[in-house]
């Protein structure tokens, strides 16, 4: 059996390098790693890596990401489940309903006082137009100077 | 209870009952550490800020599947690990070739002297992490820089722990391997 054969594998060194060998096979490889030309500085590069890792500084993001998460999550919610947003939509629109309902009361309302004075003004203005006759016995502004003269037929 | 207290697994279970302050609080807990593996993997901040939060809309999306036999961290870690993969396939950097099995490499190590030159090596660290390959990248983060068990890291990479535990010891070998040809 040549030496290469009777090392321990780099798995084991590397297991032994991560506290994750059991008792017996931790002892047998710690002695043999004691006395092994080749094996010790295999266990040495790799403690040394470790050592590398635990000094590596630690970046962080620098923001708080839990707000830009929530939004995204609401953003893919709406876009997943659009049934869900077309009935908020409906919503609103009910929400809507007494106001759409006092504009109707008002336009009613409007178009009712706009028609009574339309009537009114046409009853007035055929008064005018009776009054503003040319040869009528009543003179422009309806201002008799006395009973006879806007009523010929009492003369 | 106060508004950071209590065990991840609590805010999950509040979380998955629909409870998204409950799970900003998980956000908070982990965001540092699902950043700094992905800054990692992926070697950009912005790529790391953008994916980190993928990585927590879709841990949101996924919450009804959660377990509680599943830790939060290792199930979070497995999504933010995928979703780096992922992303890695996008920019055509990651090529799946199979890793040889059975490596075997006394002999290989570092020269002695380069011990205790410890903030050069840091420096070396990172440049040697960038040119490994991401599977051997992923399991060593995981195991050095989160400090996983192995039984986490199986659970993160869907490997079974003897499989940690060679490839654990073939991303080392390549690391330093990397590390010996940089050295001038």
């Amino acid at each position: 059996m040549s030496v290469v054969e009777e090392c321990p594998r780099t798995e084991a060194l590397s297991a032994l390098v991560d506290g994750e060998l059991a008792e017996p096979a931790r002892v047998a490889l710690d002695a043999h790693v004691a006395g092994c030309a080749i094996c010790a500085p295999v266990l040495a590069g790799l403690r040394q890596l470790r050592t590398d890792f635990a000094a590596l500084p630690a970046p962080a993001p620098g923001v708080d990401l839990a707000p830009l998460v929530e939004r995204r999550i609401a953003a893919a919610a709406a876009v997943a489940n659009p049934k869900a947003a077309s009935r908020s939509q409906r919503w609103r629109w009910w929400q809507l309903a007494p106001a759409a309902l006092g504009g109707a009361l008002s336009l009613s309302l409007g178009a009712y006082l706009g028609s009574a004075l339309v009537l009114g003004s046409q009853a007035t203005g055929q008064a005018t137009t009776l009054q503003m006759a040319a040869f009528t016995a009543v003179p422009p502004g309806a201002l008799c100077p006395a009973a006879r003269a806007c009523n010929p037929r009492e003369r | 209870m106060l508004a950071s207290d209590g065990p991840d697994e609590d805010w999950v279970r509040r979380a998955q009952a629909g409870d998204r302050t409950a799970f900003s609080e998980l956000v908070r807990r982990h965001q540092d550490g699902v950043y700094r593996y992905l800054l990692r993997m992926l070697g950009s901040h912005d790529d790391a800020l953008e994916l980190t939060q993928d990585a927590f809309v879709k841990a949101w999306q996924a919450l009804p599947q959660w377990q509680p036999e599943a830790q939060f961290r290792t199930w979070l870690f497995r999504i933010a690990n995928n979703t780096a993969l992922d992303a890695l396939r996008r920019r055509k950097l990651v090529e799946f070739v199979p890793l040889e099995d059975g490596f075997d490499a006394p002999g290989s190590g570092p020269d002695p002297e380069r011990q205790g030159q410890a903030t050069q090596e840091v420096r070396q660290l990172e440049l040697s992490l960038k040119r490994l390959a991401p599977e051997h990248r992923e399991i060593l983060l995981l195991r050095e820089v989160e400090e996983m068990s192995y039984e986490e890291i199986g659970r993160v990479l869907s490997l079974s722990e003897g499989t940690v535990k060679s490839r654990l010891a073939r991303a080392r070998a390549a690391l330093i391997e990397i590390h010996a040809r940089s050295r001038p």
